[in-house]
C-alpha cells in the first residue's frame, strides 16, 4: 500500500522544504519510488533544493489545477540532481514561481477536490510507494486536506515558544481531523541544548512523538547550500538522523 | 474561526478526503466509456440527450453527500415518478382503497401492456403504466393546476429544492401517447379511474416530465431510507406507515420486466426511467442516485444498472445479505476504517 506524508509546520522558516527533501531522498536511495508534491502554491521552493529550474519545469502543479495538463505530466524525474543514480526512483511536482501564476491562484483559489484526485492519480501513474505533500506554513484548505488524507503527518518545529503555540493549534486540528499517525520533528535546535531533555519536554507538551532532532549547524548551512544534504554528506550525523526518521516512517503502524 | 466555521470546513474537507468519494470516483471511471445501450428516442426530446452523460450521486442517512460526474445535469423524471406518486395516493386515500385501485402484484409484461387483472380488472401494480395512471387518477385537488401543485411540493420536499415541468417533453409526452391514452379509457371502462380521464392523463404525462438530475434522486431515495424524513432539511416527505409500501413496490417492480433479476442480482428497492435515471436505497443506510440516458433492452440505464451492482455487492448492500461484505460502509464513509490508496 502506497503511503502518503505531509510535512507541515506552523510558521515558516523552520526549514520544511529541506527536510522533505532529505526525507524523501532518503526513502528513494533505500529503492523505494517516491514522488514530492510542493504544495506551497503562495511561495514555491522545494524546487530549488532538487535544482530544477522554472525553465525546465514548463508544466506545474498549477498547470494541473486549471485543467491544462494531467499531473503526471508536472511530475519530473529529480533523482539525478538529488544524487541517486537509478531513474524513476525520485519526482517532484512543482509549484509555478511564475508571479501571474501565483496571483491567479489566490485571486480565483481551486477546487481542493481536483488536488485530492491529483495526488491519486499521480500515485497510480508513477505507482509511488510514498508520496510527500510540501505543504504551505499555517492553516489552509490544503494543509486541512494533507493532513485528512495522510498516513503520517510529520509537524516541524523550532524549539521557540511562537513555534510551540502555533504548533499545538495545528496538533488540536490534526486530531479532529483524526489524523492516522503524527510525528513531531524539531529543527535548528541549539547544540548547547540537551537534546534528550527537549524530546522529552516536547513529547510530554503535545502527547505525540518526537521522530528526529536536527541541529542548526552552521556548517550545514553551508555544505547544504544547494543539492540534497542527505546524499553528498551520507555519514553525517544529520544524514543520519535523517534516516532514523524514515525508519519510523517505513515502519507498519 | 469559530466552532462552527471549524466543524463545517473539516466535514467538507472530510468528505472530500473520503476513501468512499474516492469509491465512487473509481467506479466512475470504470464505467465511463461502458456506452452499451441506446438512448430513448420515441419522443424527440429524449433523443437530444449527449450519451456520455453519466452521473453518481450517494447521500447517507445521515446527510453526507458524494457527487461524482454530470450530478447536476437535468433531465425528465420519467416513470421514477411512479413510486414517488404511489406514496402521495397512499397519503391521501390509506392503504386499502389505494390497493383496491391498484394491485402490487409484478408482472412480466412490459411497462406499457394494456392488461389488466381478469378477475379484478385492476392495473397489476403501480409501476407498470396502467397502475402509475390509476395512481394519478388518486391525487387529491379540486383542478388539475391543484393537483399537479400537490405533486410538486411532494417532490420538493423529497428532494429539498423546487423542480418544474419540462413543457416540450410534457407536450410530446401527450401528442404521442395514444397508447396510454388507451390503457385509461379501458380502465375507465370497467370504472377503475374516474371520469376525469384527460386531466388524469395530463397530470401523468407532467409528472413523468418533472426535471431531476442524479443528486436529486439520491436525495429522493435517502428521504426514504430515512423512514421518510429528508436527511439533509429534516422535511418529512412521506408518513413513516406508507414507508415500506412504496419501497416494497420498488422492490418487486420497479426495474420494470428486470425486477427478478435485479433483486436477485442487486437486491435493493429501486425505480428507472427512460431519461437515464435510476434511485435505488439501503433502507436505513443511504439513497443512489444514478445518470446515464443509454438504456438496455428492457429499459433500464445500462450504467446505473453496473453501478448499483457494484455498490451492493462491494459494501453488501443487498436486503437479504448475511455475509460479511468486502468492505465497511461506515469505515469507507467515516475514513477511519479503509484505505483506499
Amino acid at each position: 500500500m502506497p503511503k502518503v506524508v505531509s510535512i507541515h509546520s506552523y510558521r515558516g522558516g523552520t526549514g520544511k522544504s529541506n527536510f522533505t527533501a532529505n526525507l524523501a531522498t532518503t526513502l528513494a536511495v533505500q529503492g523505494h519510488r517516491v514522488g514530492v508534491v510542493d504544495t506551497d502554491v503562495p511561495s514555491p521552493g522545494i524546487h530549488n533544493i532538487f535544482s530544477l529550474e522554472p525553465e525546465q519545469a514548463p508544466i506545474t502543479l498549477n498547470s494541473y489545477l486549471w485543467g491544462e495538463a494531467t499531473i503526471e505530466e508536472a511530475a519530473y524525474d529529480v533523482g539525478g540532481a538529488a544524487g541517486i543514480a537509478e531513474a524513476g526512483r525520485l519526482f517532484l511536482v512543482p509549484s509555478s514561481v511564475k508571479a501571474d501564476d501565483i496571483a491567479r491562484v489566490l485571486k480565483d483559489g481551486y477546487d481542493v477536490k481536483l488536488l485530492n484526485d491529483g495526488f491519486r492519480k499521480l500515485v497510480k501513474a508513477l505507482e509511488l510507494d510514498y508520496l510527500f505533500i510540501d505543504t504551505h506554513p499555517g492553516l489552509s484548505k490544503e494543509t486541512f486536506l494533507s493532513i485528512a488524507i495522510s498516513h503520517v503527518l510529520i509537524l516541524i518545529l523550532r524549539p521557540d515558544k511562537q513555534d510551540y503555540q502555533g504548533t499545538a493549534v495545528t496538533i488540536d486540528i490534526a486530531r479532529q481531523l483524526n489524523v492516522r499517525r503524527m510525528l513531531l520533528a524539531i529543527n535548528k535546535a541549539y547544540s548547547s541544548l540537551n537534546f534528550d531533555v527537549l524530546r522529552q519536554k516536547v513529547e510530554e507538551t503535545y502527547g505525540a512523538p518526537v521522530a528526529g532532532i536536527f541541529p542548526l549547524s552552521e556548517e550545514v548551512v553551508q555544505l547544504a547550500s544547494e543539492g540534497v544534504f542527505c546524499t553528498k554528506f551520507p555519514g553525517h550525523p544529520v544524514s543520519r538522523e535523517f534516516a532514523k526518521v524514515a525508519a519510523q516512517i517505513t515502519a507498519e503502524g | 474561526m469559530s466552532k462552527g466555521d471549524f466543524s463545517s470546513l473539516a466535514s467538507s474537507i472530510q468528505a472530500v478526503a473520503s476513501p468512499f468519494r474516492q469509491y465512487l470516483n473509481d467506479l466512475h471511471e470504470r464505467y465511463q466509456g461502458a456506452l452499451d445501450g441506446a438512448v430513448a428516442d420515441y419522443i424527440p426530446e429524449l433523443a437530444l440527450a449527449d450519451p456520455h452523460w453519466f452521473g453518481i450521486c450517494v447521500v447517507t442517512r445521515e446527510g453526507q453527500v458524494f457527487e461524482v460526474g454530470d450530478c447536476d445535469q437535468l433531465f425528465t423524471i420519467q416513470s421514477i415518478s411512479k413510486a414517488f406518486v404511489y406514496g402521495l395516493a397512499l397519503e391521501d386515500h390509506g392503504r386499502d382503497y389505494v390497493n383496491s385501485k391498484v394491485s402490487v402484484e409484478p408482472t412480466g409484461e412490459a411497462f406499457n401492456a394494456i392488461v389488466l387483472d381478469e378477475v379484478t380488472n385492476r392495473p397489476y401494480n403501480p409501476m407498470v403504466n396502467a397502475g402509475a395512471i390509476a395512481t394519478a387518477d388518486l391525487i387529491k385537488g379540486d383542478s388539475a393546476t391543484e393537483r399537479l401543485k400537490r405533486m410538486l411540493a411532494m417532490f420538493k420536499r423529497y428532494t429539498g429544492r423546487d423542480l418544474d415541468v419540462n413543457v416540450p417533453v410534457f407536450l410530446s409526452e401527450k401528442a404521442t401517447g395514444f397508447r396510454n391514452r388507451a390503457i385509461a379509457y379501458l380502465m375507465l371502462n370497467f370504472g377503475m379511474v374516474t371520469d376525469r380521464v384527460d386531466e388524469t392523463l395530463d397530470l401523468y404525462f407532467q409528472q413523468c416530465s418533472i426535471m431531476v438530475n442524479a443528486k436529486d434522486l439520491a436525495m429522493m431515495a435517502a428521504t426514504l431510507a430515512n423512514g421518510g424524513i429528508n436527511p439533509v432539511t429534516g422535511e418529512r416527505a412521506l408518513d413513516e406507515h406508507y414507508v415500506q409500501d412504496v419501497i416494497s413496490v420498488m422492490l418487486t417492480c420497479g426495474m420494470y420486466d428486470y425486477s427478478g433479476e435485479w433483486v436477485y442480482r442487486v437486491g435493493l428497492p429501486a425505480k428507472s426511467g427512460v431519461g437515464g435515471g435510476i434511485t435505488a436505497l439501503a433502507p436505513g443506510k443511504l439513497g443512489i442516485g444514478t445518470f446515464s440516458p443509454p438504456l438496455d433492452a428492457k429499459g433500464n440505464s445500462y450504467r446505473g444498472i453496473k453501478v448499483c451492482e457494484d455498490l451492493s455487492r462491494d459494501f453488501g448492500l443487498h436486503l437479504f445479505n448475511v455475509a460479511k461484505a468486502s468492505r465497511d460502509l461506515d469505515g469507507w464513509l467515516s475514513g477511519s476504517g479503509a484505505d483506499s490508496w
